[in-house]
């Protein structure tokens, strides 16, 4: 993708209002420890602002703020490459194609999700928050609507992430798809939820609404 | 070190498995006091609210503002902020102060300084208080109705089962978003085969819940969420405002509908901002009253795990649940989220509810197996019905459910899965099977059914939403196929809107479609001899438990 002048111009104007967001007092992220690598030199190197996919084949993975910089498991220790390969591998494994974004507007997997979705050439999009949380969007539904939701990431291994992407390519490909069947487990709360709350914390911290998605 | 055998056994017990936390108020995580949260103030000029808990109105964000202009009754802020906050918490534990009484003085009090109040309470005063200031005379209680495969002739049977076996209202979601359609459809009908008058909803995104009311699928709502930050609202795109004029959509089609809020979500959002969680919750109920909305589902509901995992949290959650009833609201009281794996501790939780009574004391109760129930478990479930039913007996108790015979359960699952597969086929929906039905009838989860073909099924979903298919459809159907009694019940719940009755506070039906809310039977408790009382049929009914010696058969 060639970048004109208009666009970079953008990005160091995004880039700079996180920097001074983040500086000023009081602000969530406003904690050294908190700034991150999400550094000017890091984001410009090698990293795009997203762009609209045209390509019919194309499924579009969205992953939350601290994917891989804050966060490198989900919330039962799955590695975040690993559950990103095999996602992809599912989409490829039905002849589709896998693009990664990671959306900063949100934390939210909703909003995470329907970001991927609307850039993705088939209008289907995967949103995956760094605790692993996951579903399958369409860009013309309601945010919080979705075609596949797997709100129990604790459930989650990595056949499952696989299962994902193959599925979200068959929604692309405008097959009947049988949704995955759903697992359930009424003691993830208990176990889980504290843990839940200090993972999203950390990836919340690191929301900005005024910074652009960008090609991961 | 050497373990001790007595310290390995306490540590391999169930409530050792459970999530804790210390309190940790930069990131929300306390209960109810973060040395955040403001102090109590008002004041008042030109008959606008110029400072609210220490914020001038300049500084207002859009909470503080909603409140300020629709959540507090000018006329008695003053006079009510001057009151001491002990004396007001006395007045709500004192027997000889009436409801009434206390719902005027505490209209006038801002959110810190309800914060100050409710400190003042241990948890059997919170539950005295409960018991005086529950809108509705007499407590009900709410199912939810779920289940793994979103199979809707199951959703029929246990929608039977437990309108038969109670419940005031019963609650359905999905696994998969897009089967709504087809679970608030057959809830319908399962509710009104097991008990003429059961209110049924089917939580959904927003506007698809919205519109499954307005076509009288469903009859009442309460997912309409709000939160304590204003951060929290952004991040789902809303406001206070919004939320009201949501609130207008559902009335002005006369569809029931409450609020729902609970502490611990903003903590989950990472958007706390330093508060305690009964602070939070406290502006949301504010929000709630403010917006006109008759009732609210809070107690943490879905984010138990936080509050319950920090000291005094489940305490926390009754100060919130009585704060929704000293406003005036319908309190549908939680309990409806796993959040320990230690029966000790869940039973526990559930008393401070059940033993002073709310208005639904359960919101829901999973009328189904854990296994399969799809708010990720409720705190009681179908095989805890005989402990519950066992728990109002031994306390002379009522917690809105009765003891049922095999024989009705059979039947009304059995008529709930005929007449849900006659209107399917009527209405040109996906086949259910005979087979499908018998699985239904006799089975206890979707462990015990067969499948359906999913893919079918969503495509057929879309179809029905696709041809406008509605309430008065599902009438015709039901008489066209030979279930005439049904149908005519829910020609009744759809008259409901037009009514409008059922609007008021704490509605629930009776079997003859006759509303019970706190305008024609509100709670007049004023200490031993007055309020409700567990007597007469309703006693005969929960004493007549099935597991009993009976001496003819020694």
């Amino acid at each position: 993708m060639e970048i004109d002048k208009k666009l970079i111009e953008e990005i160091v104007r995004a880039v700079i209002e996180e920097v001074s967001l983040n500086q000023e007092p009081g602000n969530l992220s406003s904690k050294k420890e908190d700034l991150g690598q999400i550094s000017v030199g890091n984001f410009l190197s090698g990293k795009k602002p997203a762009s609209r996919g045209t390509n019919p084949k194309e499924v579009v993975i969205g992953v939350g703020p601290a994917f891989n910089t804050h966060i490198h498991k989900t919330i039962n220790g799955l590695d975040l490459s690993e559950v990103l390969d095999n996602i992809k591998a599912g989409i490829e494994e039905e002849g589709m194609i896998p693009r990664v974004v990671k959306v900063f507007k949100s934390s939210d997997v909703a909003f995470i999700g329907i970001e991927a979705a609307k850039l993705s050439g088939s209008g289907i999009g995967i949103g995956l928050q760094s605790k692993g949380t996951a579903l399958i969007h369409q860009r013309d539904l309601y945010p919080l609507s979705n075609l596949e939701l797997f709100p129990q990431a604790p459930l989650l291994n990595l056949e499952t992430y696989r299962a994902i992407g193959k599925n979200a390519a068959r929604y692309a490909k405008g097959e009947k798809v049988t949704p995955i069947e759903g697992r359930n487990d009424p003691m993830t709360r208990p176990k889980y939820q504290v843990k839940a709350a200090v993972m999203h914390i950390k990836e919340t911290e690191l929301v900005n609404r005024k910074q652009v998605t960008i090609e991961w | 070190m050497r373990r001790s055998k007595r310290m390995e056994i306490l540590e391999n017990r169930p409530v050792n498995k459970d999530g804790f936390i210390n309190e940790w108020p930069e990131k929300g995580f306390i209960a109810m006091s973060s040395p955040y949260d403001p102090k109590p103030s008002i004041k008042i000029e030109n008959n606008i609210i110029v400072e609210l808990d220490g914020k001038k109105r300049e500084d207002f964000d859009f909470i503080d503002k909603f409140i300020a202009d629709h959540g507090i009754c000018i006329d008695r802020a003053e006079k009510s902020m001057a009151m001491d906050s002990v004396e007001i918490a006395r007045k709500i534990v004192d027997i000889n102060v009436s409801r009434e009484e206390i719902l005027e003085i505490v209209s006038g009090i801002t959110p810190a300084k309800m914060v100050e109040v409710i400190n003042e309470l241990n948890v059997v005063e919170m539950m005295m208080g409960m018991q005086k200031m529950r809108a509705r005379k007499v407590p009900s209680n709410q199912a939810h109705i779920t289940n793994l495969k979103d199979d809707p002739v199951q959703i029929a049977a246990d929608g039977a089962e437990g309108a038969l076996r109670g419940f005031g209202e019963e609650e359905t979601t999905m696994g998969i978003a897009r089967y709504a359609p087809f679970n608030a459809l057959a809830l319908l009908i399962g509710g009104q085969v097991g008990r003429r008058g059961v209110l049924t909803q089917c939580s959904a995104e927003e506007a698809t819940e919205l519109e499954l009311g307005m076509r009288g699928l469903s009859t009442y709502a309460e997912t309409i969420s709000v939160y304590g930050t204003e951060s929290a609202f952004i991040d789902g795109d809303d406001t206070p405002y919004s939320k009201a004029f949501l609130n207008c959509a559902y009335a002005s089609r006369g569809i029931k509908t409450r609020f729902t809020s609970g502490s611990g979500a903003e903590v989950l959002m990472g958007n706390a901002e330093k508060k305690s969680m009964l602070y939070l919750e406290v502006r949301c109920l504010y929000m709630t009253k403010g917006a006109g909305a008759q009732g609210t589902q809070n107690g943490s509901v879905s984010c138990v795990g936080i509050p319950a995992a920090v000291p005094s949290g489940i305490r926390e959650i009754l100060g919130e649940n009585l704060v929704a009833s000293l406003l005036g609201l319908e309190c549908a009281s939680s309990n409806d989220q796993t959040f320990t794996h230690s029966d000790l501790r869940r039973s526990a939780r559930t008393m401070l509810q059940f033993l002073p009574g709310t208005d639904f004391i359960f919101s829901g109760y999973a009328g189904e197996a854990n296994y399969d129930n799809l708010f990720a478990g409720s705190n009681f479930d179908a095989e805890d019905f005989d402990d519950y039913n066992v728990l109002q007996r031994d306390m002379q108790v009522d917690g809105g459910l009765r003891p049922v015979k095999e024989e009705d359960v059979i039947r009304v699952r059995r008529r709930a899965g005929k007449a849900v597969q006659a209107v399917f086929k009527y209405l040109g929906l996906a086949e259910i099977t005979d087979e499908q039905v018998e699985a239904a009838t006799y089975g206890h989860g979707s462990h015990d059914t067969p499948n359906r073909d999913v893919a079918a099924d969503l495509i057929s979903a879309n179809d029905m939403m696709k041809r406008g298919i509605t309430g008065v459809d599902v009438v015709r159907a039901l008489a066209m196929t030979g279930f005439e009694d049904v149908a005519d019940s829910i020609l009744n719940m759809l008259k409901q809107r037009i009514t409008g009755d059922y609007l008021q506070t704490s509605a629930i039906l009776d079997e003859d479609f006759r509303v019970i809310s706190a305008v024609n039977h509100p709670n007049d408790y004023m200490g031993p001899g007055t309020g409700y009382r567990v007597e007469g049929k309703r006693w005969e009914e929960i004493k007549n438990i099935q597991n009993v010696i009976d001496p003819n058969n020694l």
